[in-house]
């Protein structure tokens, strides 16, 4: 057995640590990369970590990975011993089922966990409203006087910690256990009957006893921790965010080159830290041999220094090591609280970031800007619980549902003044008739992006996006409502249609396309990389966003197909029961002024509701570029009404369609 | 007297019937729930639509549980058969990765496989593309790319639990055995192999469970068409289809798949309390 291997095997040994490592070592040649290609090199710079450290998103979710680790193991190693001596001091008929109760989270898949917390957490807070709901209106009770709850819960930093924290203590138990078993359990009962209280027998026998149980159970479950994303993602909510989140919704954007550089920052930490514990191992391991070897093993010292024998000293090095702890932990949350604060979410790429500093700086209001995906899975996480937000920036037919449920708050249109700057053409829309409940925000129109050097003929009509001629060039757009809706476009169908068999018609057509392979995939926000990078040939996307794409590149047109298309209008509203109105109303008459819409639109490049914003762009486009704005470019951002004629908004659709949406998309999925 | 230590047990049993069991009762009794809140069976009889799914699922994770075990064992075998330096070093550089986070593994690939990425460049340069006359090849947004996604993120934990066993084997029994007149294969079939099964059955639970659940590994690799279970879960959660009642009956169904796995599992090996450990 102690033969030595083979080329061979050593070989392979090799070729699995390639394989391993080949990735990690791109990422980190690439954080050096001073262009953002993560395949061109562009020659060397450390410009991406200078960036990194002034990226508030990927440090904040960089502070709340590590926090909600280190909490999470400080918390679960200390509950997890405590619980494994409870278990292992209990008659077996009871500790065998307890272990097997105990060990489900790490049996279950992640998945699993995560959902099911996921609903915990959603049945507690729908509990806990209706509570505090009733607890406020007891206007007799003293204490409803003092006391106001808050009626609506969102998961956040607690939930993130408690799930951590759920899925952490069996990791401990299960490495903790195996050295109770082996320790002699009369040892308890002698240290007992010899004058021990039970804090004593604990402290003097069975904590030196367990130690390396303890040591390895923490290890696990801080690696636990920090590896984990899927039960993070069901838990966290929206405000918070773990570095794994901020990746995996950066991933359906544009990855920034940051995310490099972080890998390499946390890869080189691990590794140091992984040399440093095995060279003091191997140090300690050799000594020990020396020892051994020299002298008797009943003389056997410690290894540690001998300053460190003194207990109180050691008593001393821990507490410090404790408190520093502490006041890091302290200084962590610190950084995330405090200052007023408006939670807004929007969708990917859609405002010019220099307005959010400009907002804090003239205000003090710190701004967690997240973002959703789509109407739909913002409508998810608000009816999970999961969306901890004050503005909300959804589009008109998902505005008017939200108002249908009563999630909607009306808005105090005294502490907006500039809603006077908005053109009466975007008041009083079908989705909001009054005007109670929503600032336009910005608007655009639904096309087709193409890429002229891999599309020779000229689109024209939505048929291109089924047409199998372009097999496995096509990237669909990713949301039941516009992927159905440019399908009845094509048939010439209302997209506002209730018609179930229209809609079926829509739904086979899409379906046809995809058996024939039309689709290389199904993307939303994931199109920025994929069209920009030439990696298809057409999507369907908005017009403001091919405008974004287009200053990355050159070949990429974009057309409004003759069979018309939807015109949207996406509004910020006020979610009902949000924490921070004050600062909401402040949040959206800053980005209604004209300032503020003319340095959006000129960076999202969508059109603005302001009526002077949309007077002086051509102006502030020449001061700011130097050159002309060419009609063709305005023409995208606003779109002229001739060409809106053709295009047609989208109204709620009643339960019934809704659902049928809903099951025919998933269909479509599988 | 019997020691006051199991005190300690009660603040856990309450901890784990609010944050394991509730959790779990909850997800059945919402899969056994209509939105009215009525009981109903829906959720599962229209489940058959979602066939394809499972089988895509089940397929691609045992494919990358297949490749991982035979990428891994082997890789485990001949560790151990190393110097105990090179151990020590191989296994940090095993468990290296896993500090990293999951996501960033699979990011790190999506680069490499994008049809503009690096392997496609580089056939670009060799000439190879023009060989074939195409403008790349598909390599992400497939289901190979799934697969490979599962064996990277997923390859340490069928490496580790083998590891440990082989290298903790009574070297005194293969002595014997060759002692016996047993070749080397012969060893290796009749004492190695049989001792090692219930590192095997551990190692296979902590690929499999992981890849026919996974959700991410599907959307930033497969591109969001390969949808698989986890997809379908993520979907009816914090996805585009708002439907915790059939989201919470999917998730019940695999866990029960899971847990009939583990048993028949738990029947082949012994060790109970290994398998879970790392």
């Amino acid at each position: 057995m102690k033969k030595q291997n083979s080329i061979g095997s050593r070989l392979l040994i090799a070729l699995v640590f390639l394989f391993l490592y080949a990735p990690i070592l791109l990422l980190i040649i690439f954080s050096f990369n001073a262009g953002d290609s993560s395949v061109v090199w562009r020659g060397f710079s450390l410009d991406w970590y200078g960036k990194l450290f002034q990226n508030r998103l990927i440090m904040e979710s960089v502070y709340m990975t590590l926090l909600v680790s280190i909490l999470a193991t400080a918390i679960s190693t200390i509950a997890g011993t405590f619980a494994a001596i409870g278990l292992y001091s209990l008659k077996r008929r009871w500790r065998s089922p307890l272990m097997t109760v105990s060990n489900i989270p790490t049996v279950n898949a992640d998945i699993v966990t995560g959902v099911s917390m996921c609903l915990l957490f959603g049945v507690f807070f729908m509990g806990w409203s209706s509570f505090a709901g009733w607890f406020n209106a007891q206007e007799l009770s003293l204490l409803g006087h003092i006391l106001q709850l808050p009626e609506r819960l969102t998961m956040g930093f607690t939930t993130l910690l408690l799930a951590h924290i759920a899925f952490d203590i069996p990791y401990v138990i299960l490495n903790v256990a195996p050295k109770l078993r082996q320790m002699d359990k009369n040892l308890i009962d002698a240290a007992q009957d010899l004058g021990c209280t039970w804090m004593q027998a604990f402290w003097k026998v069975i904590l030196p006893e367990i130690k390396p149980g303890v040591v390895s159970g923490a290890l696990i479950a801080f690696t636990m921790s920090v590896d984990d994303f899927v039960i993070s993602y069901f838990t966290a909510g929206s405000s918070t965010s773990t570095l794994a989140m901020t990746i995996y919704g950066m991933t359906k954007k544009r990855v920034s080159p940051e995310i490099n550089a972080v890998s390499t920052l946390l890869f080189v930490t691990v590794l140091v830290l992984l040399i440093l514990s095995n060279v003091l191992e191997a140090r300690q391991e050799k000594l020990a041999e020396m020892r051994s070897e020299m002298k008797p093993v009943a003389q056997r010292k410690p290894i540690l220094p001998p300053v460190f024998r003194k207990s109180w000293l050691r008593r001393m090095v821990a507490g410090v090591c404790a408190v520093s702890l502490l006041l890091v932990v302290a200084a962590l949350s610190h950084v995330t609280g405090s200052r007023p604060v408006v939670n807004v979410c929007s969708w990917g790429e859609y405002i010019d970031e220099a307005l959010i500093t400009q907002f804090e700086e003239e205000t003090g209001i710190r701004v967690n800007y997240q973002t959703a995906e789509s109407n739909e899975t913002l409508y998810s996480l608000l009816k999970s619980g999961g969306g901890d937000y004050d503005v909300v920036v959804p589009s008109d037919y998902m505005i008017s549902q939200l108002i249908e449920e009563d999630m909607l708050t009306e808005l105090d249109y005294s502490l907006i003044p500039n809603f006077d700057l908005v053109d009466a053409q975007f008041r009083n829309l079908p989705y909001d008739p009054e005007n109670k409940y929503t600032v336009p925000y910005a608007w655009g129109t639904l096309g087709i992006i193409y890429n002229e050097n891999m599309i020779e003929d000229e689109i024209t009509s939505w048929s291109a996006m089924f047409d199998p001629k372009y097999a496995g060039k096509v990237m669909l757009i990713n949301n039941s409502r516009d992927a159905l809706g440019i399908a009845l476009l094509y048939l010439g169908y209302s997209v506002n249609t209730t018609n179930e068999a229209q809609i079926r018609e829509a739904y086979q057509l899409l379906a046809d396309a995809t058996n024939k392979g039309v689709y290389a995939g199904k993307i939303m926000d994931e199109v920025f990389q994929v069209m920009e990078g030439g990696n298809a040939a057409m999507a369907t996307y908005y017009a403001g966003d091919y405008l974004s794409m287009l200053e990355n590149n050159e070949d990429l047109r974009f057309v409004i197909p003759e069979e018309g298309s939807n015109w949207f209008v996406d509004a910020m509203c006020i979610l009902k029961d949000a924490r921070h109105p004050a600062e909401a109303h402040a949040w959206i008459n800053f980005i209604a002024s004209t300032d503020a819409a003319l340095a959006n639109m000129d960076y999202i490049w969508y059109g603005t509701a302001n009526r002077e914003a949309i007077e002086q762009y051509p102006e502030y486009y020449l001061e700011n570029y130097g050159e002309e704005l060419d009609q063709e470019t305005f023409d995208i951002i606003q779109t002229p009404p001739e060409v809106l004629e053709r295009c047609e908004m989208y109204l709620v659709l009643p339960k019934e369609t809704r659902d049928l949406y809903k099951s025919l998309w998933i269909k479509l999925g599988v | 007297m019997k020691s006051k230590l199991n005190r300690f047990a009660i603040p856990y049993v309450v901890w784990m019937a609010l944050f394991v069991v509730t959790p779990i009762l909850l997800m059945v009794i919402y899969a056994f729930s209509s939105v009215d809140g009525g009981f109903t069976l829906d959720n599962f009889t229209s489940m058959g639509e979602y066939l394809p799914v499972f089988t895509r699922s089940f397929k691609l994770a045992i494919i990358a549980t297949l490749i991982c075990l035979l990428m891994g064992y082997p890789m485990a075998y001949f560790m151990a058969k190393e110097g105990p330096r090179f151990q020590r070093v191989a296994m940090a550089l095993i468990m290296l990765p896993m500090w990293m986070n999951f996501l960033l593994r699979t990011y790190a690939w999506m680069s490499i496989l994008e049809n503009n990425g690096l392997i496609n460049q580089l056939l670009g340069a060799l000439g190879i593309l023009d060989a074939l006359g195409t403008d790349h090849v598909q390599l992400i947004r497939t289901q190979a790319a799934v697969v490979l996604g599962m064996v990277y993120n997923y390859l340490p934990f069928m490496i580790l639990p083998i590891y440990s066993v082989i290298v903790k084997l009574d070297h005194s029994l293969l002595e014997a055995a060759r002692d016996l007149g047993a070749n080397s294969l012969n060893v290796f079939r009749k004492v190695i192999f049989p001792l090692s099964i219930p590192a095997i059955i551990s190692g296979v639970t902590m690929v499999f469970v992981p890849s026919v659940s996974t959700f991410a590994i599907s959307r930033l690799l497969g591109g969001g068409e390969e949808l698989m279970l986890g997809d379908l879960i993520e979907q009816q959660f914090l996805g585009g289809a708002y439907d915790p009642y059939l989201g919470a009956a999917i998730s019940m169904v695999m866990m029960v798949i899971v847990v009939v796995c583990m048993v028949l599992m738990n029947h082949f090996g012994e060790g109970e309390e290994q398998a879970v450990m790392l």
